[in-house]
């Protein structure tokens, strides 16, 4: 499996404002378009032979499916080579660019928009909170009235039983997500949350908290991928994609694989290390998918950065925070930033790109990175994604 | 076929009732649900339980399942309780018990509602029994109770 190996480089990204917009679905298009075009003046729009829109459930929020050919027409594009929507939950927006990335690597793409976009909120709130729940298996789990806070609770449950994890720690991890969203202009939360404020919030399932929960969010983001051969016509700076790894285990949660170690996340994981020929602690930051506090300890353990059960201790003893051993989400992660299913990968992979380019504000700088890598889990946790980005094409020796 | 009676939309199952033969081919499974047993489908060759009930063996090419009989009690697992944030139609219930519950004589655990339990009475390994949810218009679903 020799991968991607540098093949693909990412070379421009846009953003829309995330929150609760007063904007539908087809108008968040249009902007996150806007500002990926803004980004790369020079491309002519009718360059771009490829499109892959990472939209979740579309059917549902926006009453609307077939999104990519209506994407192509609200941003104004007529691709000949690939047009397609990819759907993986809270993965969409990742499943987005890896298959941007694969079209790119065959030579059948030499330059793809991925634009990746959610309209969450909705004035019946409880219609929102069915889409969430319509995730898991539904109708087997589903009429049990669990959506994703009481898995995520169940799951934070047994971790806190088997390895002796706190409530304060996750609420860290809250804490550190929102001190860098303070400083991401596009971010749905804006203000720093102390760690007591998360312990003090509402009660959503037991153990987890309001704040320990990732918002409902309306928001979209784009990037553009071409061949390492064609980057340098769009910018001096590009990111190069070196390798990726997934994996699936389980549907109903009587199948998944555990539920305190994500098997499919040490899995793709270690393909994607593997691949680029790198342990985890080469990365320079990682981009993980926090929709709960509990979900990134668990990141730290099962991507590799710590032994099983000591995530509580990891970020305890400061290593994920910016200036420690490798930052976990310094563009504020899914809990600051919030979490429109179809747009967060292709988010995640933008703060990739101005991170390696030096374009974000200093307080959430990590400074000098080299490789990173984004990380989206989705549904009950049985599906894992990663991406590994590297400064140059190839991994230095 | 009668437009679906409102009341009966909120528990995530289908628009229209889809639990009968004509629907579906696991009917057994909620006619023994509905007389009050908890089954699944078995696979003879490969010496296994499914979980949820299937009609094709997941690890071989068996043309033909059995049904088999479980107890219906079970240990408790994991628990929470929806407190906020519930799913169309089950506002009025909040809050309510999440389990994760062991299901005895089978090796997988299921995900179900405990009822006529509040959170503060659950606790991690304690015994639940099966108890039969029932529509207004004849559809079941499987939940537990406090042993």
């Amino acid at each position: 499996m020799s991968g991607f190996s540098g093949k693909v480089a990412l070379v421009a990204a846009g953003h829309t404002k995330w929150g609760v917009r007063n904007a539908t679905w087809r108008e968040l298009v249009q902007e996150a378009g806007r500002e990926l075009f803004k980004a790369v003046p020079n491309l002519d729009r009718s360059k771009v032979d490829s499109l892959f829109v990472g939209a979740a459930q579309p059917e549902r929020w926006a009453f609307q499916s077939h999104v990519a050919p209506l994407v192509a027409d609200m941003v104004g594009v007529k691709p000949w080579r690939v047009v397609q929507r990819t759907e993986l939950a809270c993965a969409s927006g990742q499943s987005a660019v890896r298959s941007a990335a694969m079209a790119i690597a065959t030579g059948l793409s030499e330059v793809a928009l991925c634009l990746g976009v959610e309209k969450m909120n909705l004035p019946n709130m409880a219609e929102s909170q069915t889409s969430m729940a319509d995730v898991l298996d539904r109708e087997f789990d589903g009429p049990s009235g669990a959506s994703a806070p009481p898995f995520f609770a169940l799951t934070a449950q047994r971790h806190m039983h088997e390895y002796g994890t706190t409530e304060e720690q996750m609420a860290l991890v809250a804490e550190k997500n929102h001190a860098n969203s303070v400083h991401n202009e596009y971010a749905q939360f804006q203000k720093p949350v102390p760690k007591e404020k998360v312990l003090s919030s509402r009660m959503v399932a037991p153990p987890l908290k309001l704040l320990d929960c990732s918002g409902i969010t309306d928001g979209a983001a784009a990037v553009l991928l071409t061949s390492a051969e064609r980057a340098k016509e769009f910018t001096d700076t590009p990111a190069y994609l070196l390798a990726s790894g997934q994996s699936s285990i389980g549907g109903n949660l009587a199948n998944i694989a555990n539920w305190t170690t994500w098997q499919p996340g040490i899995i793709a994981s270690r393909e994607a290390y593997k691949m680029a020929g790198i342990s985890p602690t080469d990365l320079g930051f990682v981009e993980s998918h926090d929709c709960f506090s509990i979900s990134e300890i668990i990141e730290y353990e099962d991507l590799g950065f710590c032994k099983k059960g000591e995530g509580g201790k990891y970020i305890e003893e400061g290593n994920p925070y910016i200036g420690g051993k490798v930052p976990f989400n310094p563009r504020g992660g899914l809990l600051g930033m919030g979490h429109p299913l179809g747009a967060t990968g292709v988010s995640q992979v933008a703060e990739v790109l101005w991170q390696f380019q030096s374009r974000v504000p200093k307080q959430r700088a990590v400074g000098g990175a080299d490789l990173a890598m984004t990380h989206n889990l989705s549904g009950a946790a049985n599906v894992h994604s990663v991406l590994i980005w590297g400064r140059s094409a190839q991994v230095a020796g | 076929m009668p437009p679906p009676d409102p009341e009966q939309l909120p528990y995530l199952l289908d628009f229209f009732p889809l639990q009968d033969a004509e629907s579906t081919q696991i009917s057994h499974f909620f006619d023994e649900l509905r007389a009050g047993r908890l089954v699944t489908s078995y696979c003879p060759p490969c010496d296994r339980l499914h979980w949820p009930p299937r009609v094709a063996c997941d690890t071989c090419t068996a043309e033909k399942l059995e049904w088999r009989t479980l107890p219906g009690r079970g240990k408790v697992f994991a628990f929470t309780a929806m407190m906020l944030g519930a799913p169309m139609g089950f506002e009025k219930d909040l809050p309510f018990v999440i389990a994760v519950v062991e299901v005895e004589g089978a090796p997988f655990k299921v995900l179900a509602r405990v009822d006529d339990a509040k959170y503060e009475d659950m606790s991690i390994g304690m015994a639940v029994v099966l108890k039969v949810h029932r529509l207004r218009d004849g559809r079941v679903f499987y939940r537990f109770r406090p042993a």
